[in-house]
């Protein structure tokens, strides 16, 4: 990896650094609210999903889109880097990022899973596939934004992949598989969460890879 | 060929609404070519083509002796590159910026940098939302300026700038051609500035250049020649003219090559000849060429 692509990743870090701070602190206070009984549950579960799904549609938006709209790409295009070390930098640099905050956010998550009496250690599997599904979500929409030419394109990207959410969260928890050992008292690690999790490992793997095969050998950047 | 800073050989690249086409254009080292063309002429596309920021789709391209695409990394580490387009990263500040410079070139001029700072009137902690636009383009000046790059390719650069911001940075290109190593591909509308600083100049219109040759010689070359005819008598068939204005017995003649055989040819009936400035000498040559085509 070049210098110049070590330092756009580091770039990517300090310039985001406040959704990064942010979005990791909400999702912790949304954890510390699920753990203050059924309704702070339900708030605290609907205030996490939006923040690791907002901070994802923010890192893309600004990360990408607002770089090319308000003419920075130029100054970037313009450093001695080529076209796949830049597509390189943003995918690496914008899922570190959203990294950060999406451990912070899933460890305090399952801390609360395993650790508050109220919440049974059965939900940790769906716990699990939901933030696995919302690492790939997010690596769906950087996919798609590095990939997009347009606003429009973009904003198309992030609509699918947030109604992605409910519709994941509606299919996966009625699986028999799931549903049925949600509430138990300890986890199962069926072979139903294991063929979800792999499926969502193969769209994370194959959304993550598309931008090195495709926008990385794109002709036009600019 | 690798000695020359930028060579295009037959460029061509096609868009749904513009072509450009059979570009080709050679810089050496110690000169500022001026790139003059309309809007929409294709000055921006020719200059992204040799910064690798799109690929052309014929022709070949080397700038400071590397394959464009191909190993455009290894020729930007020594080019500086400004468009009028061209911001700064958002949420960010010009200090990061020279900072973040700093760490990526290692020919970097940190006391360059601040001279060019306080020259061109910045704040290093101002934020670059809030820079105007005169100051964004101070602003990627100083940060192309001061890595020192032995090429500097800019698009527009004056463009939206004030007179006195223009007068600095352009004092700024005429202290870079000091290092007679270093050299200028300037493109711009503004016929002033590209008269002012460039020694060589290409025309462009419609994505086709229509003349490139040194300053000097479009300026010699170029003239108006008013001629008044008296009734009955007409001019011999001359050779080299572009325009031909009839206004009674007054005739206005443009040539692209005046020479005194040329006046001697029209005898007595001169009554003036005018040296064309470089504006005139533009809008003549691209008129000629578009008619030329249409013929």
């Amino acid at each position: 990896m070049s210098v110049v692509t070590r330092k756009l990743i580091a770039k990517e870090l300090y310039v985001n650094r406040w959704f990064i701070f942010g979005g990791a602190l909400s999702g912790v206070i949304s954890v510390l609210i699920a753990a203050t009984g059924k309704m702070g549950f339900n708030v605290g579960s609907l205030t996490w999903l939006t923040t690791i799904i907002a901070t994802g549609v923010m890192l893309g938006l600004y990360g990408i889109m607002n770089e090319r709209k308000e003419h920075a790409l130029q100054f970037v295009l313009s450093l001695p880097l080529s076209i796949a070390d830049y597509v390189r930098a943003k995918m690496l640099g914008l899922t570190a990022c959203f990294l950060v905050m999406w451990l912070v956010s899933s460890t305090a998550a399952l801390l609360l899973v395993f650790a508050k009496d109220g919440v049974p250690d059965g939900i940790a599997p769906y716990t699990i596939l939901l933030c696995v599904f919302m690492l790939a979500n997010f690596i769906v929409v950087l996919c798609g934004s590095i990939h997009a030419q347009s606003e429009a394109i973009t904003s198309a990207v992030i609509i699918v992949t947030n109604m992605a959410v409910s519709i994941f969260m509606f299919t996966v928890a009625p699986l028999p598989g799931i549903g049925k050992f949600m509430w138990g008292p300890a986890p199962v690690w069926n072979s139903t969460f294991w063929t979800v999790l792999g499926c969502e490992l193969a769209v994370l793997v194959i959304a993550f890879t598309l931008p090195f095969l495709l926008a990385a050998r794109r002709r036009d950047f600019v | 060929m690798n000695d020359k800073h930028i060579e295009m050989r037959g460029v061509r690249k096609v868009y749904r609404f513009f072509t450009l086409d059979d570009v080709s254009l050679a810089l050496e080292p110690g000169q500022i070519m001026g790139f003059v063309g309309p809007n929409g002429a294709g000055k921006s596309t020719t200059l992204r083509l040799l910064m690798g920021m799109v690929a052309a789709d014929a022709g070949e391209i080397r700038v400071l002796g590397h394959e464009i695409p191909k190993a455009q990394a290894a020729a930007k580490r020594d080019i500086g590159f400004v468009s009028a387009e061209m911001r700064l990263l958002p949420h960010t500040t010009l200090g990061w910026h020279m900072e973040f410079m700093k760490s990526i070139y290692p020919q970097w001029d940190g006391g360059y940098a601040a001279t060019l700072v306080k020259r061109f009137n910045l704040r290093p902690e101002q934020n670059a939302r809030s820079l105007s636009l005169g100051e964004h383009v101070k602003a990627t000046l100083l940060l192309a300026l001061a890595r020192r790059p032995r090429l500097l390719i800019l698009d527009e650069p004056t463009t939206g700038l004030d007179p006195v911001a223009r007068h600095e940075v352009i004092s700024e290109f005429m202290d870079v051609l000091r290092d007679e190593n270093r050299s200028i591909l300037f493109s711009s509308h503004n016929t002033v500035d590209v008269e002012r600083i460039s020694d060589t100049i290409t025309f462009i219109d419609r994505g086709r250049i229509v003349a490139s040759d040194e300053k000097e010689k479009f300026l010699d070359r170029w003239r108006r020649i008013q001629v008044q005819l008296p009734p009955g008598v007409t001019l011999p068939a001359l050779p080299n003219i572009v325009k031909h204005e009839v206004d009674g017995q007054f005739l206005t003649l443009t040539t692209n090559e005046y020479s005194e055989g040329l006046r001697n040819l029209m005898g007595p009936h001169v009554t003036h000849v005018h040296r064309m400035n470089l504006e005139e000498i533009f809008v003549a040559n691209v008129m000629f060429h578009r008619e030329a085509r249409t013929q």
